[in-house]
């Protein structure tokens, strides 16, 4: 499923309820869709509130989709090339107002499995990769049979 | 997903310059700023204690906690002020948990330890700017 959003905080939160629709679809843990929405608001506000300085004109792209166990999403923006799995942790003693930023990483890191940052042509791409436990896929584990331990 | 706030004064005399602040539903990209307006109105009057009560928050952001942040921030600067938490959920807990935000917040799971705390601590009768 892809997503085309204009830079508003608006957008950003459209792409959040339908991920949270498509993972409930799944079946997936409430608080693995917590944590996968906050993920994407996170990197969604980033976009908009930095790569695209929230002009409203400019768009990016969100896909959604569910591969090999995992749910997967990729965010596409045409901004200046800024790979946020570099940015340095947080400190915590940091004034937030004189030095905004950096909590949005750290709570993405804890979130997903995975995030891969890549620059296409003239767009950043990032991936969050969240491996998910479906209950259908618990089930066809417990439902296989069990390996012969029979020489 | 959206945000309502409801901001109440205590009635209690005891508790005069207590304010909560109830947010329910989701604090987030889209709806920090209007949380950051009423801050703003609510903090022209005498607030002594800031208390959010988190009982029905069901998400929230950076864009939130950078908030939260603020407000203790300026309850400080107001001379003796504090900002508290009240009934956390237990996944807001862990977003705070993970950007260690908390430090100088206090955190009550209900309002009985809520009302033990203040009727303990030293009340400073306070309006914005009076004390330097």
């Amino acid at each position: 499923m892809t997503l085309k959003l204009h830079a508003t905080a608006g957008e950003v939160m459209r792409a959040v309820g339908t991920l949270q629709q498509f993972a409930q679809a799944l079946g997936a843990p409430e608080a693995s869709i917590f944590g996968l929405a906050l993920a994407l608001e996170e990197c969604g506000s980033n976009i908009v509130n930095h790569a695209l300085q929230r002009d409203a004109r400019q768009t990016f792209q969100v896909c959604i989709e569910h591969t090999g166990g995992s749910l997967v999403i990729e965010l596409r923006d045409c901004g200046p090339a800024f790979d946020p799995t570099l940015a340095p942790a947080r400190s915590p003693n940091v004034d937030p107002e004189a030095a905004p930023g950096g909590w949005g990483i750290q709570i993405v890191r804890r979130y997903t499995d995975e995030i891969h940052y890549a620059r296409e042509g003239n767009e950043n791409v990032l991936r969050l990769t969240k491996r998910l436990s479906l209950p259908a896929e618990e089930k066809k584990l417990i439902n296989q049979p069990k390996p012969s331990t029979d020489p | 997903m959206s945000l309502s706030i409801q901001i109440q004064k205590s009635p209690d005399p005891r508790h005069a310059g207590v304010v909560t602040i109830k947010l329910i539903g989701s604090l987030d990209t889209e709806t920090a700023p209007e949380l950051d307006r009423q801050m703003v109105l609510c903090l022209t009057g005498p607030v002594n204690d800031l208390v959010f009560d988190l009982a029905e928050l069901k998400f929230v952001s950076s864009a939130g906690l950078r908030l939260f942040q603020v407000a203790r921030k300026q309850m400080v600067a107001r001379g003796g002020g504090h900002a508290s938490f009240l009934n956390m959920q237990p996944q807001v807990a862990e977003v705070f948990t993970i950007i260690q935000s908390l430090p100088g917040i206090g955190v009550f799971k209900d309002l009985e330890a809520l009302d033990r705390y203040l009727a303990t601590r030293p009340r400073p009768n306070l309006w914005p700017g009076a004390q330097k």
